[in-house]
């Protein structure tokens, strides 16, 4: 069945669906999942779910944006985009991005170069309102005939005769979910043009000024990260009860006793792991005491709300939020007197407080901070620990977190790591900068609500589930053991559920984990393996 | 919100089910929903040793407990906990114990 032609001006013209989304239409993927019979079933909407919320783009919720009840509730949403969007282009309201988002609107000389470059685009077998210009085509148009001078009466003559209405407005909203913000298409851009910066830039204006976004990024995410201490409701008493088990845990495993140091004042580092890793992946905050203490590092945790979850949220759809969680992560550190803050294996998290709050942390606040794969790199490769890469004698590749590889430009430590301790250490094709999203970027791993987890496993992890396959290929048996390194928690759950989805473990043999549980697996002094597959736990 | 009817009794649950308000859990709604959860039959004795230390725990703690300590308490391998809730830990047994769904990077 030829699929129908999607125009710009289409995203204004009321419809139940702009697309159906078909998984004979997605890009092939490697043996064993090479034919259509291979995909699940794609999880549809019920009745109910259509009639409450806005699903008109591709019949796929991340929003759960309520529809409008009266025309004057529609325009008074209109009015607020038009005007926030007006705020994003001053610098008054938009300092921090204003120049990047004006040469964006300005510049793109619609070659379409970056579409190839998108991993949601060509994953989905090229749906035209995926291409990450789409969105800022429109968003151009909207620009250049409601805000720029003269820009209505002209419209019909420069291109952008486009209608603003709540259902341009409701799909753009929706569409600024269906971007990881990998940035792989500012990265190919010839002109240096920012398609993902246009979906941050959105999801601001949204969350903002009009109160949008989902609600496992702010009302279950940063409002809750910011009240309870954590994204994921540990408050400190269950973080203290949740460090003694794994305390002693690692007894249990390795005979070592450690105790995890928790606000020593002065130590040379504070480590902030996402809190996830505490809940969901607990061997990885384990192994880091265990590395951390072999090498002797003057360390400490902190039992302070807020200071032990590293995750900040904002970074993905608000800038208010990302600068409070920032300034936080910044006082608990200065309070404690560390000499550097080390951040855990958290993609976001490394760039939120590296990166991007580097202008938020001023003065005495601006501590130093490392990411942990150089700190590891020095542990691993000058010799600290007693490593026998035997121990890690079984199929490795590495997933490339974006924040850390394309986003910060921290490439080497962690392969240097493996390369010395996995013996059949391979690399997927592309990496490094080149690399692709896990598919969960952007707080999509952590939305798993309706059919939201089907579609990023299936659409926006696909070409990464592709990658990992390939790199796999020559040992796809599923009697052969093989694990996918996965060095950020958002990655880690992005991934684990694409293999979940795809029932990768029982049909290929590939399990993943963290980066430290190589090392610790590789620890002549450990006794026992470290690493756990899926059919030993 | 969306409403259930389980059993004669409605609850409020959100998009993909979860209880809403942990104070409307009794041991019914668990037994009700356990078909949902591709669970058939009464709820075995093991069924309820999960179900309890997830409440017990969520009302100490004020969040699901993490897997791998559920499993050391309880004595159960993963294995067996995705035999007795094929939808899991998170997806299956906080479910039935009534517990919202999990949130942050979990």
């Amino acid at each position: 069945m030829k699929r129908q032609t999607i125009r710009l001006k289409d995203i204004s013209k009321s419809s139940e669906q702009m697309v159906e989304l078909n998984p004979a239409d997605f890009m092939r993927l490697p043996y064993p999942y090479d034919t259509v019979d291979s995909e699940p079933a794609f999880k549809q909407l019920t009745e109910e779910q259509k009639k409450k919320y806005e699903v008109s783009v591709d019949g796929v919720v991340a929003l759960s944006l309520p529809r409008p009840e009266t025309k004057a509730e529609e325009d008074e949403l209109v009015r607020k985009f038009l005007s926030g969007l007006g705020k994003l282009l001053t610098k008054e309201n938009n300092w921090t991005f204003l120049q990047p988002l004006s040469l964006t609107l300005e510049y793109c000389a619609k070659c379409q170069t970056c579409n190839d470059a998108c991993p949601i685009y060509t994953g989905s077998g090229k749906q035209e309102i995926y291409r990450p210009t789409y969105r800022s085509e429109i968003l151009r148009m909207i620009y250049n005939k409601y805000l720029k001078r003269g820009g209505k009466a002209l419209a019909k003559f420069t291109g952008n005769d486009i209608d603003l209405n709540w259902t341009t407005v409701a799909r753009l909203a929706e569409l600024a979910y269906r971007c990881t913000l990998c940035r792989r298409c500012a990265q190919t851009c010839p002109m240096g043009v920012d398609n993902g910066l246009v979906t941050h830039e959105l999801r601001k204006l949204f969350s903002q000024e009009m109160g949008i976004a989902p609600i496992e990024l702010h009302s279950s995410g940063s409002m809750k990260h910011l009240k309870d201490g954590s994204s994921t409701g540990l408050i400190p008493v269950a973080l203290k009860d949740t460090v003694e088990f794994l305390e002693d845990d690692i007894k249990d495993r390795t005979g070592l006793d450690i105790k995890f140091p928790m606000d020593k004042e002065g130590a040379d580092i504070l480590l902030i792991h996402n809190a996830g890793e505490f809940l969901a992946w607990p061997e990885n905050p384990m192994a880091f005491a265990i590395i951390f203490e072999a090498a002797g590092l003057n360390w400490t945790l902190s039992s302070q709300s807020i200071g032990y979850d590293a995750v900040n949220y904002g970074l993905w759809y608000d800038d208010v939020q990302l600068a409070r969680v920032a300034l936080k992560h910044a006082q608990i550190a200065k309070e404690l007197g560390v000499k550097k803050i080390v951040i855990g294996e958290c993609g976001h998290a490394h760039k939120a407080i590296s990166v991007i709050a580097d202008r938020v942390i001023t003065g005495e606040l601006n501590i130093p901070r490392e990411s942990c794969m150089t700190l590891l790199e020095d542990i691993v490769l000058n010799g600290k620990l007693n490593l026998d890469p035997k121990r890690n004698d079984f199929p490795v590749t590495l997933h490339d977190p974006c924040n850390l590889v394309r986003l910060m430009g921290v490439v080497k430590p962690q392969r240097n790591i493996l390369n010395k301790i996995c013996p059949q250490f391979r690399e997927m094709e592309p990496h490094g900068v080149k690399n692709y999203c896990c598919g969960g970027g952007s707080g999509f791993a952590i939305m798993p609500s309706m059919n939201f987890p089907d579609w990023r496993s299936s659409v926006s992890g696909r070409m990464k589930f592709k990658q990992i396959l390939d790199a796999f290929q020559d040992v796809i048996d599923p009697n052969i053991r093989k694990m996918v390194c996965a060095p950020c928690s958002n990655c880690k759950g992005g991934i684990r559920e694409i293999l979940s989805y795809y029932d990768a473990w029982e049909k290929t043999g590939i399990a993943y984990t963290g980066l430290v549980e190589f090392i610790v697996n590789a620890m002549v002094d450990i006794g026992e393996p470290y690493i756990e597959w899926p059919d030993e736990m | 919100m969306p409403e259930l009817e389980l059993g004669g009794n409605t609850y409020e649950v959100d998009e993909d089910g979860f209880l809403q308000q942990l104070d409307k859990w009794n041991p019914q709604f668990a037994q009700d929903y356990a078909p949902l959860e591709g669970i058939d039959g009464e709820l075995t004795e093991d069924h309820w040793k999960l179900i309890n230390y997830i409440r017990d725990y969520y009302e100490e703690y004020g969040i699901a407990p993490m897997i791998r300590k559920l499993c050391k308490d309880c004595k159960f391998k993963l294995k067996y906990i995705y035999e007795m809730f094929p939808s899991g830990p998170a997806k299956g047994a906080c479910k039935l114990a009534g517990l919202s769904k999990p949130t942050g990077c979990v």
